[in-house]
């Protein structure tokens, strides 16, 4: 039975974390068809290609070489067709990441195959095809995309899934016989220049943590930052705290400030004025703190809490803290 | 040069009705605009017109009648000629078929050293029309492009914004490029240029004209299919709890991440 | 003078209100919420004061029972809407009671029949406008602080925006009223009829109120058709005074009515350019601008608007015409326009915001005395207003060296000077934010005549003198 497989990112020396997300909807995919899940990794001086055993998949193709240690996309799309004309897999996804964005489309079109963009749920149908389930239209409408053709491809968006732990795998390397004409690219890599700044744009960040008024002051706001560190998120504000000079313009969400969709929103002591929740309200979850019962972030949250907003973020830390103790 | 750029028109609203029947769009009397990503890949290709001064841009957009007035707005900063690609036999297309149909126009047209595009369009999302399309030509693709570092007649350099950092690679013409919005602040129009783009033509081409593979276009063409439509709730009905004291409170906040498998 | 009169708030009272609403419903003793009804947008701690209590209203029989116990207990009563104000209408200047009409948001009804909105004094004047607008209706009186006030605010103020040239201010649509009496009775004035004229007209006396005679717990609102389309023109010039000439000719010689002309001036729109990140044309050559909009029906209609008005303003003297028929290239526009107060209080928070009107021919010379005024004291004064209806809006910005108490005196006395300036012109005091307190010594000066029967009004409305104690008087 022809398998599923994901693309793995191997850059700079290291396997994505996304490639991990992207295992745990594979493998929910090969269970449901009773296939094996593979992971496809290029690039050059690959490392670590036992943790994506660990985290879902079976197999692994592997192509390392010197010529592809940076991202070419048509050596790496040339590689990956030869590949899928060889082994023939059923599906294929990859993160909806610069690079899946990328290679994904360029890869479909020459095996003439459909392509589904940033899914939020991949799931077998009766019939045993992906139907694959997307926003569009910021979040106001959800497609689900049945394939006609084969191999069934998607992307799909970074922390949509966690991780999870495997131990049944076979644990194969498979490394293929590549032709060298394959490896041949009309791109001129000349460098990548590492962000000095850390800061992630909001807009672009899969965990916001947000503040207004009720954090009370700028002293507090460190906490926020302390919190976002801790999920991988970037901080987000209100115009009430953008207004009082607690933090940047660049951090502010809502009509006169950044739209953002995040995975996860957590706003403390924000009351939620229609131009706030106009610029957050598609995030997949919403967490609000605030002490005011009545303050609108709650009708648009998935969980909230009705109190001082510094005390419980205090708490939380230490709690969080706690836990990786 | 001659310069190509893909464009969109894309609904002017966010409160977009959807037929859940047929899982399409209701654009009727929906008021429509050009794709607000794309204004970027237009004025970045007036920029490179202003710099090489011999250099000619042309705008190609698919979509029904009434898109021309995007390849209008096109005109209005700049840009020389548009052609739209309308013909009731393209309706339905998915990226796949789209890609199809807008390089085949390209290819009809002729003789283009770059081609242009926004990153992808506010009303489909997918970003994937413009990679297709350089893979469908059979020309380099360059996507998330933030800066045009270098262009001649022989090769362009960019840089791509990627998780963490630029890359900077560089490709022989033709190419492909997506833009994304840091590469420039798009221009708001002078009335000559809105005047200009008013009584300009804008040429038509239909699958004949393009010499399109009929099974190759429109929904017949696609490969994907949407086999259902529905709206995402938008209030939540979400548990609220009243703090009891800060650390319960915390307790079932970190309770909650934990069971949404965010820690 | 009346304020050692005042019965304190103590439990008792607080029980009664409790009991009247409910429990969720009363703030109390909670400093930091209570701190947020302490003030408006009209900034600086010596414009606040605390109330003693807050009470979130949900319905005019709240109102009534509360407004007849506080009067049999003689305790002052500040009505509040969104806090959004200027003037420091909403401060409880007595401490008291606050009535809070954040609850009353309801839309009660969208009449398509006889294009009348009924709504509560709560609504978010931006929801009214986007939910009449999914039924092909128009509330014209657009405040330009719409993202954030309520229509009972916009109401007690007779707020402007910057579409009166077109369709007039607040007090233009407000066709009826129910009013809760300081004794506690309701009693309503107008309704879904557009012409009455059976006696006096109460509703515009009750605009403009600012809380002084009754609390607002219905509105009715005149509704028009979508106009559908608009498009903006912003249209850079070289100094102020060839913008401002550009205001009326640009109406005469084109015979074209803009919903909007807003002018900007040079120092503004360098500020806002970096609060916003947005860069307008011609930003380092331009010493202001006119941003115009035109509303219409159909594309081909805008399409002749824009081009014979930008044509006027060409051979007016602009350096350039830039056209945005698009939400993004509208928003571009607007944007420095409407956060133009966040813009300036980015780079200094104490910068008060003054609101004079002056007949339209004469706005080059209230500008020519701001200009004046500004060198006077050597305080750079950025100016933003609604052009066409001769409503300007100075903001004194405070030099590094003065301190916030000392600047408050400064500027208060800068911004006196050009209200009463523009009085003498013919002008008022107050364009459209209000008296509340801070101008209240300019209307004495400025209106002697009416407001000795201003305040003869007042005291048949309120005997008692419990409504927003402190205000206009």
């Amino acid at each position: 039975m022809p398998g599923v497989w994901t693309l793995a990112e191997f850059r700079e020396g290291v396997i994505n974390s996304v490639s991990y997300e992207l295992l745990a909807w594979g493998r929910s995919l090969a269970d449901t068809l009773n296939v094996e899940l593979s992971s496809v990794v290029l690039g050059y001086e690959i490392k670590d290609v036992e943790t994506l055993f660990d985290h879902g998949a079976d197999t692994v193709y592997k192509v390392d070489d010197k010529r592809i240690e940076h991202f070419l996309p048509d050596s790496y799309s040339n590689i990956l067709f030869s590949l899928v004309k060889k082994y023939d897999p059923q599906i294929i996804i990859a993160s909806a990441t610069t690079y899946g964005r990328t290679i994904m489309p360029i890869l479909s079109t020459k095996l003439n195959t459909g392509l589904t963009a940033d899914c939020t749920k991949l799931e077998i149908g009766e019939d045993g095809t992906l139907l694959q389930t997307r926003p569009a239209i910021g979040g106001n409408v959800m497609a689900t995309i049945r394939t006609q053709t084969r191999p069934q491809m998607a992307t799909v968006r970074p922390r949509s899934k966690k991780p999870i732990s495997y131990d049944k795998s076979q644990r194969k390397v498979i490394v293929p016989e590549i032709e060298d004409e394959l490896f041949k690219s009309a791109y001129r890599w000349i460098k990548f220049e590492r962000d000095e700044s850390t800061d992630l744009p909001i807009q672009e960040a899969d965990v916001v943590i947000a503040g207004g008024r009720g954090m009370k002051d700028e002293k507090n706001f460190e906490m926020l930052y302390e919190l976002a560190k801790k999920l991988n998120g970037v901080v987000g504000a209100s115009r009430t705290a953008v207004d009082m000079g607690w933090i940047p313009y660049s951090h502010q969400v809502g009509l006169s400030g950044k739209t953002v969709s995040p995975h996860l929103y957590m706003a403390f002591g924000i009351s939620g004025a229609i131009q706030h929740i106009a610029g957050m309200s598609s995030s997949d979850i919403v967490i609000a703190v605030n002490t005011d019962p009545d303050a609108p972030i709650f009708n648009v949250a998935d969980f909230g809490i009705i109190g001082d907003a510094t005390e419980i973020i205090r708490e939380l830390l230490k709690a969080l803290g706690d836990e990786n103790e | 040069m001659k310069i190509c750029v893909l464009i969109k028109q894309v609904p002017a609203t966010d409160k977009v009705k959807i037929d859940e029947k047929t899982g399409t769009m209701v654009r009727s009397e929906m008021e429509a605009e050009l794709n607000p990503l794309d204004m970027y890949a237009v004025e970045e290709a007036v920029r490179i017109k202003e710099r090489l001064k011999d250099a000619h841009i042309t705008v190609i957009t698919m979509g029904p009648p009434s898109a021309s007035d995007a390849i209008k707005d096109a005109i209005s900063i700049g840009c020389d000629d548009g052609y739209l690609l309308t013909d009731r036999r393209f309706a339905g297309a998915d990226t796949w078929a789209t890609a199809y149909t807008l390089s085949a126009a390209i290819k009809k047209i002729g003789g283009f050293d770059l081609v242009l595009c926004g990153e992808r369009a506010t009303d489909g999302e997918t970003g994937q029309v413009g990679p297709s399309v350089g893979s469908q030509m059979g020309i380099p693709v360059l996507t998330y492009v933030s800066e045009i570092v270098e262009l001649t007649d022989k090769y362009v350099r960019v840089k791509r914004a990627i998780e963490g950092g630029h890359e900077i690679v560089e490709v022989d013409l033709p190419a492909l490029i997506s833009v994304v919005k840091e590469i420039n602040d798009p221009r708001i129009p002078n009335l000559s240029g809105k005047l200009k783009a008013k009584s300009a033509q804008v040429k038509n081409f239909d699958a004949i004209s393009i010499e399109a593979d009929q099974s190759k276009i429109g929904l017949g063409g696609s490969p994907t299919r949407v086999v259902k439509v529905f709206y995402p709730k938008l209030t939540r009905s979400g548990q609220i709890l009243r703090s009891k004291d800060p650390q319960s409170a915390a307790k079932a906040l970190l309770n909650f991440l934990k069971s949404k498998e965010i820690i | 003078m009346r304020m050692n009169e005042f019965k304190k708030v103590d439990e008792k009272v607080v029980k009664e209100l409790r009991q009247i609403t409910s429990d969720a419903s009363v703030i109390y003793e909670d400093k930091e919420t209570l701190k947020n009804y302490s003030h408006d947008e009209a900034g600086g701690d010596y414009y606040a004061h605390m109330p003693d209590v807050v009470v979130k209203v949900e319905n005019a029989d709240q109102i009534s029972k509360i407004l007849k116990f506080a009067n049999a207990q003689h305790i002052p009563v500040t009505p509040r809407g969104a806090g959004s104000g200027l003037a420091g209408a909403n401060v409880p200047l007595y401490g008291g009671i606050v009535l809070s009409v954040e609850k009353m948001n309801r839309i009660i009804e969208i009449d398509k029949n006889n294009l009348v909105a009924v709504v509560e004094p709560g609504v978010v004047t931006n929801d009214l406008c986007k939910k009449v607008a999914d039924a092909g209706l128009y509330y014209a009186g657009y405040p330009m602080s719409v993202e954030t006030s309520f229509i009972g605010g916009n109401v007690a103020t007779n707020a402007g925006g910057s579409k009166v040239i077109k369709y007039g201010n607040t007090g233009h649509h407000v066709i009826g009223l129910e009013v809760v009496m300081s004794d506690g009775q309701i009693v309503e004035f107008g309704g879904k009829r557009r012409k009455d004229s059976s006696g006096y007209d109460f509703i515009h006396l009750f605009v403009g109120s600012e809380g002084t005679l009754g609390v607002f717990s219905k509105i009715y609102l005149n509704l028009i058709p979508l106009p559908g389309k608009t498009v903006d023109l912003l249209a850079p010039f070289k100094d102020i005074e060839t913008a401002i000439s550009n205001v009326g000719r640009l109406m005469i010689e084109s015979k074209t009515l803009p919903s909007a002309i807003e002018f900007i001036d040079g120092i503004s729109v360098k500020l806002g350019s970096i609060y916003n990140n947005i860069k307008l044309p011609f930003q380092d050559e331009a010493g202001a601008y006119l941003l115009i909009q035109y509303e219409g029906r159909k594309k081909e209609e805008i399409e002749d608007l824009y081009e014979i008005g930008g044509k006027a303003l060409m051979s007016g003297g602009a350096m350039d015409v830039f056209v945005a028929d698009n939400r993004t290239n509208s928003e571009k526009l607007w944007r420095i326009r409407r956060n133009w107060l966040e813009g300036i209080k980015a780079f200094d928070p104490y910068a008060p915001t003054g609101d004079v009107v002056v007949p339209t021919d004469k706005i080059p010379q209230i500008m020519q005395y701001i200009s004046e005024i500004s060198v006077e004291y050597k305080v750079q004064i950025p100016v933003a207003g609604h052009a066409a209806d001769g409503n300007v809006h100075p903001a004194p910005m405070k030099p590094k060296k003065i301190n916030p108490l000392e600047w408050k005196d400064i500027s208060e006395e800068i911004l006196d000077k050009i209200a009463l300036k523009a009085a003498s012109l013919g002008g008022a005091i107050s364009g459209e934010h209000g008296v509340g307190f801070i101008k209240k010594d300019l209307l004495k000066k400025t209106k002697p005549d009416q407001y000795v029967f201003m305040k003869k009004v007042k005291d048949i409305f309120d005997p008692t003198g419990i409504m927003n104690p402190g205000k206009l008087y």
